[in-house]
């Protein structure tokens, strides 16, 4: 069995790694929860993601840190997020698993 | 802004990091959340790490091993101790104790040096190794002692007495919640002296 199957990332936190990465120097919170929201037309709830930040930042998967604080939101700061190269090879690895997993399935053969 | 307000956020501090509660008020205000939806999602965070917490052994050991047990034999030393002072001031001889004798006289100091230091060193203990889990171990400390207030039928002694713990218990918690760390030295002298004055309280 390939060793990546033991460190296999949960949906979510595919997602949450996924617009992290996509929104780059922008990743917080807000940003990140409207990217999830709009890719899965799902509601991502507040405690969803802060602790699924919190879970995959103990793996070493994303790092955090504390903004300035903005006017926009009453004065106080943003959790910022950045995957770290340990991320993208964990989502790399979930994305070929579903994609190897998918290849004979047959909404991706007709 | 209004008392119960202050207390909402007050207690919503104690269960957060400050620096999420910062961000996730941050957020809210940005996303122009109501009131209401701001409510559920600060209590929805609140459940998930509350969830996570409990998933590890310090809560329970702290709630269920220490809090609970600890509360209930501390009850008993703290009625034990009241019997002993009424006794040896003549105020009164509680039900199934016999009148002071010079045994009692020496028991009493010993009794409530012990009470003192086994509250402080309960209280610390609890909130120390889980300082967010800390209302459950209040729950699981407050239900026998209302309990224990509500059966008590003594003429001797008040029933407040059964709560002389209490105050000691509170400010050793108080001191975990601060993050303060004991030397090695003075854990290894508070365990001795509670082991030899329960060695002595029980020769008596």
């Amino acid at each position: 069995m390939p060793t990546e199957a033991a460190a296999l990332l949960g949906e979510f936190e595919y997602l949450l790694i996924t617009a992290a990465a996509a929104l780059n120097d922008n990743a917080y919170g807000v940003s990140i929860r409207e990217e999830i929201e709009s890719t899965t037309r799902r509601r991502c709830s507040i405690g969803a993601l802060y602790t699924t930040i919190d879970r995959l930042e103990k793996k070493g998967l994303v790092t955090t840190w504390m903004s300035d604080a903005t006017p926009e939101r009453g004065g106080r700061s943003k959790r910022m997020v950045r995957v770290t190269p340990k991320g993208v090879q964990a989502a790399k690895a979930f994305f070929d698993a579903m994609m190897r997993a998918s290849r004979r399935a047959p909404w991706v053969t007709a | 802004m209004s008392y119960l307000t202050r207390l909402a956020k007050h207690m919503v501090a104690q269960l957060l990091e400050r620096d999420e509660l910062e961000a996730v008020m941050g957020d809210l205000t940005e996303m122009r959340a109501t009131p209401w939806r701001s409510s559920i999602e600060i209590l929805g965070l609140i459940v998930r790490r509350q969830a996570a917490h409990w998933s590890h052994g310090f809560p329970w050991v702290a709630a269920f091993g220490l809090a609970l047990p600890g509360t209930l034999l501390l009850q008993g030393t703290s009625y034990s101790i009241s019997c002993r002072y009424q006794g040896l001031t003549g105020a009164g001889i509680c039900n199934g104790w016999s009148p002071a004798g010079s045994g009692q006289l020496a028991q009493l100091p010993c009794l409530a040096v012990l009470l003192v230091l086994t509250s402080w060193s309960l209280g610390f203990l609890t909130s120390f190794i889980s300082r967010r889990t800390l209302w459950a171990s209040a729950i699981l400390v407050a239900a026998p002692c209302l309990y224990c207030q509500a059966k008590f039928h003594e003429a001797a002694v008040s029933r407040l007495c059964l709560l002389l713990f209490l105050p000691l218990m509170a400010a050793g918690a108080c001191q975990g919640l601060r993050g303060t760390r004991i030397r090695p030295a003075t854990a290894i002298a508070l365990t001795a002296v509670s082991t030899v004055l329960t060695l002595i309280c029980n020769r008596m």
